[in-house]
């Protein structure tokens, strides 16, 4: 899986492939009066949500919005949302929505996809009004507005799930600590203008890889040994060369098979226009063999060399 | 197959078309259209006795166009579900009364009891229509059901009286008890409006874009809060509808609720006050 038969720029690419699964999920457009206040209810929506592992979901700011793309013609954050069910996503965006978003000054909240299937946004939490709350047909859905003591909380009654991609993912293979750092940074950054796509570990990046099983009975997963530089000489499987001092993983999560290919690419050129000089030696991507999840993302298909 | 009636000259009674629609009569031939049975006054007729029939243009979806002067013919459109029907001319009573879906154009006035119950699709009047347009059929106890109503020109009164969802839309002005009794959706006014407005409202929006009441009856109160979210959306809405309706967004509505008197929270949105 971790062949090395590609380099770029002196940047080594692994011949291996990200293994990514379906998920639900939905993308949410949150306004306020200013930016900084959407961006707060954002960020506050969209915290603890790095891993279904134990967080529910998986969740991030895709983009920033203006005016002229919101509903209500102020600025807002389009957040992504993700779930391994349709009823874990509803539940998540049902007390996400209701602490962080209905309880943030000025805001409102609506669905940011048309199609698919419906699950609740506003439609339960429109019983904080207390049966104060308003309904009002407006572009053909449902809007909630809940008495809020600065105003009006607008919500829109539903949103749209649809079949989503998680998992998709790169290593970095680098020098140190620093010179990962500065690669991660430099592809989450190019990754991040990649839409319908969120990178939901912290600043975009993870350093526990795990991999299934543990010792342990009662873990379902455990720390990526094969890829940690401390267990480099000591595990027999390690992935990793003498010259390799520090590891960091990209984890995407996207609305389409396609939108994970476009950020995965644009983090892979990011990393390669560095070179090797910059510290990031090799990528690689995790898998568990091709035998779980359906779609395969091979990191020398998507620099558009043949297979 | 569409098709294009011209009315010979004006019916001595009252002509009931409920159940001629687009879709029914696009499967019929130009003889099988000219053989439906009409009531006129309290006999049957043959539609060809009453119009001249021949095809008209393909479009998207089935279509009947009507010329004349078509005042005396009641039931128009009556249950719509889809297609469309082009009235170059007035109508009578019960214009889309019950209609769900698909549009409705007449060019001319309409006269009582139009858009009734109306669940869904467009209905729009170029120009005038009687009283209780958007409102129950006598005894039912909801009005308007959905889709939106556009009328150019004036109302006459109880329009939109026990509405319950959809848009109403007026650019001309109203009669009197407009509104009345609203259980929800939306209701704009372009024009003056007539006394009692909102007598009884429940729930539901009443917007006077145009020339505001000089003063809330006494059941209403105003509210004091920032409307911006919700207004920038409903201003969007109707923004569509032109005329004064249009830049609704860059004014900024007093509000005021009630009808207290009935126990209600419906709103009238007031601008240019």
């Amino acid at each position: 899986m971790t062949e090395r038969g590609l380099a770029v720029n002196g940047v080594a690419i692994d011949d291996s492939f990200a293994e990514a699964f379906p998920m639900k999920a939905t993308r949410l457009v949150i306004t306020a009066h200013t930016l900084a206040w959407a961006r707060h209810a954002a960020v506050a929506a969209t915290g603890f949500a790095t891993s279904v592992i134990a967080c529910g979901c998986e969740a991030g700011i895709e983009r920033e919005l203006d005016g002229h793309d919101t509903p209500d013609g102020r600025p807002g954050i389009a957040v992504l949302i993700f779930a391994m069910s349709g009823k874990e996503l509803a539940k998540q965006v049902e007390r996400r929505v209701g602490q962080c978003v209905l309880t943030c000054p000025t805001t409102a909240v609506y669905a940011g996809l048309q199609e698919g299937e419906a699950i609740p946004l506003g439609k339960n939490l429109r019983f904080f009004g207390d049966g104060w709350q308003i309904a009002k047909m407006l572009g053909g859905q449902r809007h909630w507005r809940i008495p809020v003591m600065d105003g009006e909380f607008v919500a829109q009654e539903m949103t749209r799930v649809v079949k989503g991609v998680g998992g998709g993912n790169l290593l970095l293979l680098a020098t140190d600590t620093e010179a990962a750092l500065a690669g991660a940074e430099a592809a989450v950054e190019a990754m991040r203008h990649v839409p319908g796509t969120i990178m939901p570990f912290p600043g975009g990046v993870v350093r526990s890889g795990s991999k299934v099983g543990s010792k342990y009975s009662a873990l379902p997963a455990s720390t990526n040994d094969a890829y940690c530089p401390s267990l480099a000489t000591l595990v027999p499987h390690s992935a990793l060369t003498p010259e390799i001092g520090c590891v960091l993983e990209i984890v995407i999560d996207g609305l389409s098979e396609a939108d994970v290919a476009a950020s995965m690419r644009a983090g892979l050129q990011a990393i390669t226009e560095r070179g090797a000089a910059a510290g990031v030696l090799r990528v690689g991507a995790g898998n568990y063999g091709g035998k779980l999840g359906p779609f395969h993302f091979h990191l020398h298909k998507l620099l558009g060399v043949a297979a | 197959m569409n098709w294009h009636l011209r009315l010979r000259q004006q019916p001595a009674l009252r002509v009931d078309l409920r159940g001629l629609l687009p879709t029914a009569l696009a499967a019929l031939d130009a003889a099988g259209v000219a053989q439906q049975r009409v009531w006129h006054g309290n006999e049957t007729l043959a539609l060809g006795d009453l119009f001249d029939i021949k095809p008209a243009p393909a479009g998207d979806a089935p279509q009947l166009h009507f010329e004349g002067n078509l005042s005396r013919v009641d039931g128009l459109g009556w249950g719509l579900e889809a297609g469309l029907i082009v009235v170059e001319g007035s109508v009578g009573d019960h214009l889309g009364t019950q209609m769900r879906g698909g549009e409705i154009h007449v060019l001319g006035d309409a006269g009582d009891l139009a858009g009734c119950e109306m669940a869904g699709g467009r209905l729009g009047i170029a120009g005038s229509v009687g009283d209780f347009a958007a409102s129950p059929l006598p005894g039912s106890m909801d009005g308007m059901r959905g889709g939106v109503l556009v009328v150019q020109g004036r109302a006459g009164a109880r329009f939109a009286d026990r509405m319950r969802r959809g848009t109403a839309v007026v650019h001309g002005d109203v009669g009197d008890f407009c509104a009345s009794r609203l259980v929800a959706g939306t209701v704009a006014l372009g024009g003056r409006c007539g006394v009692h407005p909102a007598y009884g409202m429940r729930r539901g929006s009443l917007v006077f874009a145009g020339v505001a009441p000089e003063a809330a009856p006494l059941t209403f109160v105003p509210t004091r809060h920032d409307l911006r979210v919700f207004w920038a959306l409903l201003a969007l809405e109707l923004n569509g509808h032109g005329g004064v309706f249009a830049g609704l967004a860059q004014r900024q509505p007093q509000r005021f609720v009630g009808d207290l008197a009935a126990g209600g929270q419906g709103e009238w949105l007031m601008l240019g006050r």
